[in-house]
């Protein structure tokens, strides 16, 4: 009965702000890395080598490093809560990534797309936004799966800021009942378990249902 | 050539090259207004080049290319407003692949012509029933077969009332049952009077409703003429041997 008297809104709470966490970072993630993409493929040279390094710089370190290191950056230029200085950066580290699933879905898409597009007096951004990335997305949706559910996950680090996600709220709730340390993570271990499995059943339906019929 | 008809598209000593290589050594080539143009020669002589070379989606080297009077070559041109009347059809049709046949075609009226959605409905089916597939307008590309698709990709040229339609080997990716199809709308779109410059091997096609045959090799025009001439009496060995091994074949 204590399970559901304490432990569950102890992780409840928490909840919010992971899901929160995971949306910011995705979300913000999805738009920045997309942007990043196009430049680097359609964009000058210089800023296409630049991205391709930023990426390659982000890939390499560990997130937890990263995301102490960001959040220090973050914290000498503007005062932001613990919440969002983690979300962003989480967001910054997701955008590499992210990137680099854009870029493999647009270069994906036949050239001979692009090619048509303009040959009906379509400008380049035209062809893009209403030829390229239309194709791309559905391209896109089986690696993004994978990096939804790894930015689920990863939402955890923030606890390491002080943020009170549910991973925190477990270990709040062992540090008051010591005896009975197993349940608390017993029970996060199920909620990223089931989110990680929506999300994944979610952007499984998503593309069965904007797959081009042929 | 008449010389009382307009000229539609005028090409003007057109270099271009691909590193060492230079595959168009300065041709200069005029289209008149109802004109039928058949460019043939052997593959690798830069007929796609120039095709290519005329809206710009290749950058020539060197050279001027009008169309109607503008001039595309020139820098201050804006090219997306030329191409908007310069319809092209490619060897792999390139249909929009996420977009119904419909769609395909609407798409350049909405966002290019700025026509409204309705208006551009209309005329899309209209294109479609042209080429005779008004019943496939639900159709996305995968499920066409390689001549309905390419009939849909001359009907989203069409649309865009083009002053002259390029054709880069239009049948060249067909089933040979399938080229016959693509050839009748093609065929009809010459009888209407339309300004035609067509890449192809079909030399049945070439006599039947072209009005010149240009025959080129390694970058240049080696010999042009009426079909009548160039298939039955050309100047050259040349030119005799080529269209005698490409009759063998078709």
């Amino acid at each position: 009965m204590e399970i559901f008297t304490t432990l569950i809104p102890y992780i409840l709470r928490g909840l919010n702000i992971t899901l929160s966490v995971t949306a910011i970072a995705l979300s913000f993630g999805l738009i920045f890395g997309t942007l990043l993409a196009i430049i680097r493929v359609y964009g000058n040279q210089a800023l296409a080598r630049l991205i391709a390094m930023y990426v390659s710089v982000i890939r390499s370190l560990p997130h937890i490093l990263l995301l102490l290191i960001i959040y220090f950056l973050i914290a000498r230029i503007v005062n932001l809560t613990p919440f969002w200085a983690g979300s962003v950066s989480l967001a910054i580290i997701s955008s590499a990534y992210q990137s680099e699933i854009v870029r493999g879905a647009i270069l994906s898409v036949p050239s001979g797309q692009m090619i048509a597009a303009r040959s009906i007096g379509m400008t380049r951004k035209q062809a893009i936004w209403y030829v390229i990335i239309p194709q791309a997305i559905r391209h896109m949706i089986p690696p993004w799966s994978n990096e939804a559910a790894i930015v689920i996950k990863d939402s955890s680090l923030v606890y390491i800021l002080g943020v009170p996600e549910i991973m925190r709220q477990a270990q709040y709730y062992s540090g008051r009942n010591p005896t009975k340390p197993f349940n608390a993570y017993l029970a996060v271990a199920v909620v990223y378990f089931v989110l990680t499995f929506i999300t994944n059943r979610g952007l499984d339906a998503l593309e069965k249902r904007i797959r081009i019929p042929s | 050539m008449d010389p009382n008809k307009n000229v539609i598209v005028k090409i003007e000593d057109l270099h271009k090259s691909y590193g060492q290589e230079e595959v168009l050594k300065g041709i200069s080539l005029d289209i008149l207004e109802g004109e039928v143009v058949i460019l043939v020669g052997p593959s690798g002589t830069g007929k796609s080049t120039l095709l290519r070379c005329i809206n710009q989606l290749t950058v020539p080297d060197a050279g001027r290319v009008w169309v109607r009077d503008v001039e595309l070559t020139d820098p201050k041109t804006n090219i997306d407003l030329a191409r908007q009347h310069i319809g092209m059809v490619f060897q792999s049709f390139d249909l929009f692949n996420h977009l119904t046949a419909l769609d395909n075609i609407m798409l350049g009226l909405v966002h290019v012509l700025k026509m409204d959605k309705d208006a551009a409905r209309e005329k899309a089916m209209m294109e479609l029933d042209r080429v005779g597939l008004a019943n496939k307008y639900e159709n996305y590309p995968g499920q066409l077969s390689g001549g309905q698709k390419q009939r849909v990709a001359i009907a989203r040229s069409l649309a865009m009332e083009p002053v002259v339609m390029l054709f880069d080997e239009p049948t060249s990716a067909l089933d040979p049952e399938l080229i016959g199809e693509v050839l009748v709308v093609m065929k009809n779109l010459a009888l209407d009077g339309m300004t035609m410059l067509c890449v192809t091997h079909e030399i049945g096609f070439a006599r039947d409703v072209s009005t010149r045959i240009v025959f080129m090799e390694h970058g240049n025009i080696v010999e042009q003429g009426p079909p009548e001439i160039i298939l039955n009496n050309p100047k050259l060995e040349r030119t005799r041997q080529f269209l005698g091994k490409i009759s063998d074949l078709h």
